[in-house]
């Protein structure tokens, strides 16, 4: 009833503004889903028609021989099992870290509490450069190490403050009431803030995990005397800006199957392999993420 | 009573020189300068005390010619002993350290502080005791010049702070007062926080603190494999080679940073709008459509991006094959090739993948509008846009103005991500912002020294920035940003 007098007392102008505002959105909508579906029907057509590049709306001679095919190239499953594995282990520590260092803080009696905050805080806004950086990682001995993806994202700032705010919004006389009961502040956490901040937990969770997922420059920079540990985007990445590369990687593959790939169908096929986890979680994570980046907003 | 509280001043000093000591050892364990173990240069210079410890491949990487059968200049039990010295030296100082950590509870804790402490250092004694024995058998290595043993000044460093905080865990011993029998280890609740957030201090210690040690760098004529020695030191001189024979190089890389980020903050307004206009959608089912496809370019990576837009604007992407097949207009441009346009591309890339995820916080914020004000605003007969203009826009103000401050401190830091994947021959000199600028010149050409002077002072501007716009912004409306 309502919705039938908004309608009723729209102006003339009101319509017009409503049909631009739809339209573009539609185009906008369209803008970012379209690639994605682009790439996705060339890696499931027939690879000649492809190559004639006569896909561009339906896909057509639908076969799934690409996907299968990259399983036998060089170091593409090698790339994908490195990428697996740092994005689960290293969002588990990030995750727990952030958990206990996020109640930490809450805790206003720690003593020196102000200033480690601060000591933490602070490496969000400053750094101390690329090189510093590399050479830093190098006197660690984190060159060609898989230990580099994973202990550096331990304490994640950020995520951290997330947790924070999130811990302080829990009512204090939880705590309090197992603190009488003699509880120390490990079994407080364990027991009473760690179920209670799951919502948010899951959110860095999933921050922290798409990051892993994403990052190459570390592979770029970090791994340049070791093949195996590359991940699946510095993979892409050389791939896309190095022809030669790819083609070395065609020929050193064995099978038939690897030589009936070509160049343009395989890097649409590397990509899709690379954001379809992505894609497929993405609809059920979508709320997690909303309400991540709402409790960043408290902090601003 | 006043020989009580010269007591307590005395401990209270000796504590804290344990404590210092203790700290000072801890950071000495990661400095490559003053690795105690590198007592040859078959060992690389770029490896820490800490390295040595924990991987022996990287120990000997440097000495496997050294080492062969044929050569045998230096034998594989040198390095086993070098390892388990360093293993010995690494133990005695998180000995040591811990000891410190644990000083701040009671008596017995304080008791137990003395003990480990005296241990560790004992323990790194040892294991200097070990690196010396090695040290004169490689004095007698066949070839000399290859080996060229010699003792780092980090060894005496080293051996200087075991021997003191020896000297102060006896110290402590003597003049604490002695624990009870019958007491219990005990801690104070705020140190026993304290305590715990340590392990995570260390940590950011040495990721986020320890790389600006690397500063030095800057003030050195420095080549990648090279020993930082002081005849070495040029002073200001990258400072300058910066600003003159490179002149023109780090000014084209300003100019791109500069018009980068100044179309990002012309238009920063973009996803306060697209919230604004989403809201006037009515359909709930289009508006979380609208919202699940606008979000997910935020979540890809910027490889993946180029991926698309190589599937799309390249010589045999989507819009020539359109072009070519359906519109039977012959045509195989390579969008991606050109030098025309790149910044308006670069940011339509940035806004395609950014804008809809940078709206959910406007979209929030709309939520949280009281619906009061609307309604009252529909009675005393406003239009909608005149709603827009004096409800939704004013409400959303005060978060725009936060993001917008906080960008404008980042006006140097672009990223390097995106300018890296889209750089070609043919766009670079558009392109090269500073974030790409110092990866290129630092890793690429490895101009080190320069490329840390790009990155210090980009850093240290940064920050300058972000200081400064926060406190004009405390003094504006009384709010930090940070």
């Amino acid at each position: 009833m309502a919705r039938k007098r908004r309608l009723e007392s729209k102006t003339f102008g009101d319509r017009i503004f409503d049909v631009f505002n739809h339209a573009g959105f539609l185009l906008f909508t369209i803008a970012c889903f379209f690639p994605f579906y682009y790439l996705f029907i060339n890696t499931i057509s027939d690879n000649e028609l492809v190559l004639r590049g006569v896909i561009n709306f339906i896909p057509r001679g639908i076969q799934f021989k690409n996907y299968i095919g990259l399983y036998v190239v060089k170091d593409i499953p090698q790339a994908f099992f490195i990428t697996t594995a740092r994005t689960i282990l290293g969002t588990a520590l990030m995750v727990l870290a952030s958990a206990f260092i996020g109640y930490l803080v809450t805790k206003k009696e720690m003593r020196a509490r102000k200033f480690l905050y601060r000591f933490m805080i602070i490496t969000m806004y400053f750094n101390a450069g690329l090189i510093p950086w590399y050479l830093n990682m190098s006197m660690l001995g984190l060159t060609n190490s898989f230990m580099a993806y994973i202990i550096p994202g331990i304490v994640a700032p950020f995520n951290i403050i997330l947790v924070k705010t999130y811990i302080e919004s829990i009512p204090a006389d939880l705590e309090e009431s197992a603190f009488m009961d003699g509880a120390g502040y490990m079994k407080v956490f364990r027991y009473i803030i760690w179920p209670l901040s799951k919502p948010i937990l899951a959110t860095i969770a999933i921050f922290g995990a798409v990051g892993h997922w994403n990052s190459f420059i570390d592979s770029l920079i970090l791994m340049q005397g070791s093949d195996n540990l590359f991940t699946l985007q510095h993979r892409l990445y050389i791939y896309l800006t190095e022809v030669s590369s790819l083609d070395a990687m065609l020929q050193s593959s064995p099978g038939s199957i690897a030589e009936a790939l070509n160049q343009k169908v395989i890097k649409y096929t590397i990509s899709m392999v690379s954001v379809i986890p992505i894609l497929a979680v993405y609809p059920f994570m979508q709320r997690y993420f909303e309400k991540g980046i709402m409790l960043g907003a408290v902090k601003g | 009573m006043k020989q009580e509280t010269t007591n307590k001043t005395l401990l209270f000093i000796l504590e804290n020189m344990m404590r210092v000591t203790a700290f000072f050892s801890a950071v000495m364990m990661f400095l490559a300068k003053l690795n105690p173990a590198r007592i040859t240069i078959l060992i690389n210079e770029t490896m820490s005390l800490f390295t040595s410890a924990v991987s022996f491949k990287k120990l000997t990487s440097e000495a496997l010619r050294a080492l062969s059968p044929e050569k045998h200049w230096v034998y594989i039990s040198d390095f086993y002993i070098i390892n388990g010295s360093s293993i010995a030296i690494c133990l005695g100082i998180v000995a040591v350290a811990l000891g410190a950590a644990l000083s701040i509870g009671n008596a017995k804790f304080k008791r137990l502080t003395t003990y480990l402490v005296g241990a560790g250092s004992i323990l790194q004694l040892a294991g200097l005791v070990g690196i010396y024995v090695d040290y004169t058998r490689l004095l007698m290595s066949v070839s000399p010049d290859h080996v060229m043993a010699a003792i780092p000044i980090g060894y005496y460093i080293v051996m200087a702070f075991a021997i003191l905080s020896f000297l102060l865990a006896i110290a402590l011993f003597i003049f604490e007062p002695k624990p009870t029998p019958k007491m219990e280890y005990e801690m104070s609740r705020p140190s026993q926080l304290m305590i715990m957030f340590l392990p995570f201090a260390a940590l950011i210690f040495v990721f986020s603190y320890l790389p600006l040690w690397g500063w030095r760098y800057a003030f050195f004529d420095y080549q990648a494999g090279m020993d930082l020695t002081l005849d070495r030191f040029v002073g200001f001189y990258w400072f300058k080679v910066l600003f003159s024979s490179t002149g023109s190089d780090i000014l084209r890389v300003l100019r791109n940073t500069f018009i980068m980020s100044g179309l990002g903050l012309a238009t920063s307004w973009l996803p306060m709008i697209f919230a604004v206009f989403l809201a006037e959608i009515t359909s709930t089912r289009f508006k979380r459509v609208i919202q699940l496809f606008t979000t997910i370019p935020n979540f890809i990576s910027w490889v993946l991006v180029y991926a698309l837009a190589l599937a799309i604007f390249s010589t045999d992407g989507f819009i020539n094959g359109f072009l070519s097949n359906v519109l039977n207009i012959p045509s195989d441009t390579n969008y991606l090739m050109e030098d025309a346009g790149t910044w308006i591309k670069m940011w339509a890339w940035g806004t395609w993948k950014g804008l809809g995820w940078s709206a959910i916080i406007y979209i929030a914020a709309i939520s949280s509008i009281d619906p009061v004000m609307y309604e009252a605003a529909t009675i005393d007969g406003a239009s909608r846009f005149q709603k827009m203009r004096y409800i939704t826009i004013p409400s959303l103000l005060p978060t725009y103005f936060v993001l917008l401050v906080l960008s404008v401190a980042a006006i140097l830091s672009n990223g390097m991500d995106q300018y890296l994947v889209f750089e070609n021959p043919a766009n670079t000199d558009q392109i090269t912002v500073l974030d790409l600028y110092v990866y290129q010149i630092g890793l690429d050409k490895g101009l080190i020294p320069l490329s840390t002077v790009v990155g210090m002072l980009k850093s240290i501007i940064s920050i300058t920035l972000l200081l400064s716009v926060n406190a004009l912004s405390k003094r504006v409306r009384g709010e930090s940003v940070i």
